[in-house]
């Protein structure tokens, strides 16, 4: 069985937690945001991810000349945690500042890595993830959105679905097809590209979330250009590109913390009712929390450390656990105190329930399935 | 982990992969004593580990005796290895006598002894190996309060019982028997501590046995063939294996934060923590593994029942999951913290660091 390293918090880490945790506090008291659940993907907030960026906080790990702070891994785990841990709404410039911007230092061209990350820096520029289609889900290989050569870059035809925040985003990093499917090996002729939203031919179609809200949206596109220098990393690469992501995308704090202003609020319910036996409960919510964060920790030291060490596995082993356990939360909850759901309640603890019931079926199902992730384990296991 | 730890480590696999066996533990379930294991590990100072060298010890910390001990529960190895680098441990914290002999201790304070003018008197039941070992450790109470004592268990009336693994957990009565060493009163802080200490010892033991459980497992779908394939190549199996690997991945995690935050002395909740969440893990590790098994899991002829049955032991040896849930509580309670400020206490405190609720 693996073992994942252990980590100590610095001292200059544990002051950067502190400032993070004092200035979420004045600003929530000041009202600039309210506390939810699920924050970092429904709670889209642009004037909050532009004070985020005047903060210095997106692209924390960035090089300077890029506008970043050259900040480890590490650092940048302890400035998530804060955010979700109070329930701040960052989901406007998540996927560009978790996913895109590494994608882009790590394949991109100079002269995307100039334009883009600065923009993104600022929590003015935002992108979008656009993987799945109506008929590849779980198999993402066989996809068919496609984009055929012409001079000076590629004409996408297509479509995309469940893309969230599609409508508030300014890009979409695309997946598609660049040379026809070949049932032996599935995997090549996809590429990368990165769509201008606002482009003619596309058209971004809103589907309502089961709330009501507008979360996640279709993406159609027809005959849409993308010119030569919006290509990331190379044509045909664009499966293993997409993998490289995942193991920063699987087991990062927000596979663990969807519903901790949840937990947060049940604990401190059953201090003001004095509740020692719901305390009790509530100590092996506790316990399952510290053990998750153990496991992801170590994920993102191996990750920090960056000796080559395989993490694929552990990390789809914390995001198949971490989403089960932040899924369980409101189930749990509200066996221990009593609550009533809804989602404009007075009571804090009956909003954070209604939206921990209402989004927690999705935990399970974004970024890849538990079943799939546990497919994914079993060999790596098997393996071993 | 230290180079060091790693080479410690190393060696004690090693050792324990060539000398213990399936065999050795039923020998010693059925009530006889391994000695040449125990001299083995003697020689090689591994009952020295952690104890200073000052006072006689091979030096390392109580990381590196706690990763050994993880390793004699892999290993299920039938000797009082535990009870005895323990025992010494304890002696040491209370700033008493290290003893070189065989040792085990008794640390549930509900059954501590009587102490007066010098001598032990009561009876306490389920002591590690007592019939096997020359000395105890053992809680006792005057009047002043709560002291550690060592006394030689020559003096002792031993009657002999066994757990659910077939282990030595005896019953020893004191009737005015002389005591070697008596520490000074212990506070509350101190006892507490104690009480933490001999939980680590039992996350350690149950982790290794954990780990082997999860190998046995693993390795048996691979080699088992059914409807003409092995059987991890089903669906459902599968779901077993990953469940039994995420409880593993969590033990061991869960086991290095604790040895970790030991080393470091932060007198945090990480046992507390483990101690909560092991209860739920041994609830699935050891249903898995025998669903996993089938029939020949069942069997005392395989080897599985030899760590199941160690763990369904051990999780009930020292102080209890309900201890450490009321402790959990009790601190949430009189926290005036967030869950979150909870969670992630700075090394230093400072009045800065109080968060709203
Ligand atoms: C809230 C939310 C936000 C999302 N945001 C985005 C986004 O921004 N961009 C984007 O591209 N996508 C997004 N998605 C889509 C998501 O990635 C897919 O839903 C997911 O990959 C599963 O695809 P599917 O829904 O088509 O399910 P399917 O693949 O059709 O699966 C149906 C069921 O079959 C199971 N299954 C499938 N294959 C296997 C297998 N091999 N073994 C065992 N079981 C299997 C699945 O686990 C599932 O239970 C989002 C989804 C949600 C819920």
């Amino acid at each position: 069985m693996f073992h994942l390293p252990t980590v100590q918090f610095t001292q200059e880490q544990e002051q950067f937690r502190l400032d993070v945790r004092t200035f979420l506090q004045e600003e929530l008291v000041k009202g600039t945001f309210t506390s939810k659940c699920d924050s970092w993907l429904s709670g889209d907030d642009p004037e909050f991810s532009k004070l985020i960026g005047q903060k210095g906080w997106i692209g924390l790990t960035w090089p300077k000349k890029y506008g970043g702070q050259e900040r480890s891994t590490i650092d940048r785990y302890i400035l998530t945690e804060e955010f979700l841990a109070v329930g701040a709404p960052v989901a406007a410039h998540w996927f560009a500042d978790r996913q895109t911007g590494p994608l882009l230092l790590r394949y991109g061209t100079e002269e995307q890595r100039e334009y883009f990350l600065p923009k993104i820096v600022k929590g003015e520029c935002y992108f979008g993830i656009g993987l799945s289609e109506p008929n590849s889900g779980s198999d993402l290989a066989s996809v068919s959105t496609r984009a055929e050569k012409v001079e000076g870059g590629w004409i996408v035809n297509g479509q995309k679905i469940w893309t969230s925040n599609a409508h508030l985003c300014h890009y979409m990093v695309t997946l598609v097809r660049t040379s026809p499917f070949d049932g032996k090996s599935k995997h090549a002729g996809l590429s990368q590209l990165i769509v201008d939203l606002h482009a003619e031919g596309v058209t971004v179609v809103p589907i309502k979330f089961l709330t009501g809200e507008h979360h996640y949206n279709e993406v159609f596109f027809e005959n849409v250009f993308v010119p030569d220098n919006m290509v990331v990393g190379e044509i045909g690469n664009g499966w293993a590109q997409g993998l490289a992501e995942l193991a920063f995308e699987r087991s990062g704090p927000e596979r663990i913390l969807s519903t901790f202003p949840l937990i947060d609020e049940l604990i401190q319910e059953l201090k003001r009712q004095n509740n020692l036996e719901g305390l009790k409960q509530a100590s092996k919510i506790v316990a399952r929390l510290w053990s998750l964060r153990n496991l992801s920790l170590g994920v993102a030291q191996l990750l920090e450390s960056g000796n080559g060490e395989d993490v694929s596995i552990p990390a789809a082993l914390v995001k198949a656990l971490g989403t089960k356990f932040e899924q369980s939360i409101p189930e749990i909850t509200r066996l221990i105190v009593q609550t009533y759901p809804t989602l404009d309640a007075h009571r804090k603890i009956d909003r954070f329930m209604a939206e921990s019931i209402l989004h927690a079926p999705g935990f399970t199902i974004r970024g890849g399935t538990s079943e799939v992730l546990y497919g994914v384990v079993a060999k790596g296991v098997i393996a071993q | 982990m230290s180079e060091m730890r790693d080479m410690i480590v190393d060696v004690v696999e090693r050792m324990l992969k060539e000398k213990v066996d399936k065999d050795l533990v039923d020998t010693v379930e059925q009530g006889h004593w391994a000695p040449e294991l125990w001299d083995l590990f003697k020689e090689n100072r591994m009952t020295a580990v952690a104890i200073t060298e000052e006072n006689g010890g091979a030096g390392g910390d109580i990381e590196d005796l706690l990763n050994i001990v993880r390793l004699t529960g892999k290993y299920a190895a039938p000797i009082p290895f535990t009870e005895t680098t323990f025992a010494n441990y304890l002696l040491e914290f209370t700033n008493l006598q290290v003893i070189e002999d065989l040792a085990t201790y008794m640390l549930c304070p509900d059954q501590a002894f009587t102490l007066e003018n010098g001598k032990l008197t009561g009876e306490a039941i389920h002591i590690p190996w007592a019939r096997h070992t020359k000395n105890l450790v053992t809680l006792a109470r005057s009047k002043d309060g709560t002291h550690l004592v060592e006394i030689n268990l020559s003096q002792a009336e031993i009657k002999e019982a066994t757990n659910l693994a077939g282990e030595p957990r005896d019953t020893v009565r004191f009737q005015h028997s002389t005591t070697s060493q008596v520490s000074a009163v212990l506070s509350p802080d101190k006892i507490r501590t104690i009480t933490t200490l001999h939980t680590a010892f039992q996350l350690a033991l149950m982790t290794g046995a954990i780990d082997k459980i999860n190998d046995l497992t693993v390795q048996y779908t691979k080699e088992r063939e059914q409807f003409g394939r092995p059987i991890h190549r089903f669906q459902l199996v599968q779901q077993h294996i990953v469940h039994l690997a995420g409880e593993t991945a969590i033990a061991l995690a869960a086991f290095n934060n604790v040895t970790e935050a030991l080393l470091m002395n932060k007198q945090n909740s990480e046992v507390a923590y483990a101690s909560i969440r092991f209860e739920e893990i041994i609830q699935t590790v050891t249903t898995i593994a025998h669903q996993v098994h089938a029939a020949i899991g069942t069997t005392h002829e395989h080897s599985l029942h030899q760590f199941t049955r160690r763990l369904w032991s051990w999780r009930d040896e020292g102080a209890s999951t309900s201890y450490w849930t009321n402790l959990v509580a009790t601190q949430l309670m009189e926290s005036g913290d967030s869950l979150w400020g909870y969670l992630t206490p700075f090394s230093k405190s400072s009045p800065l660091l109080k968060v709203e609720g």
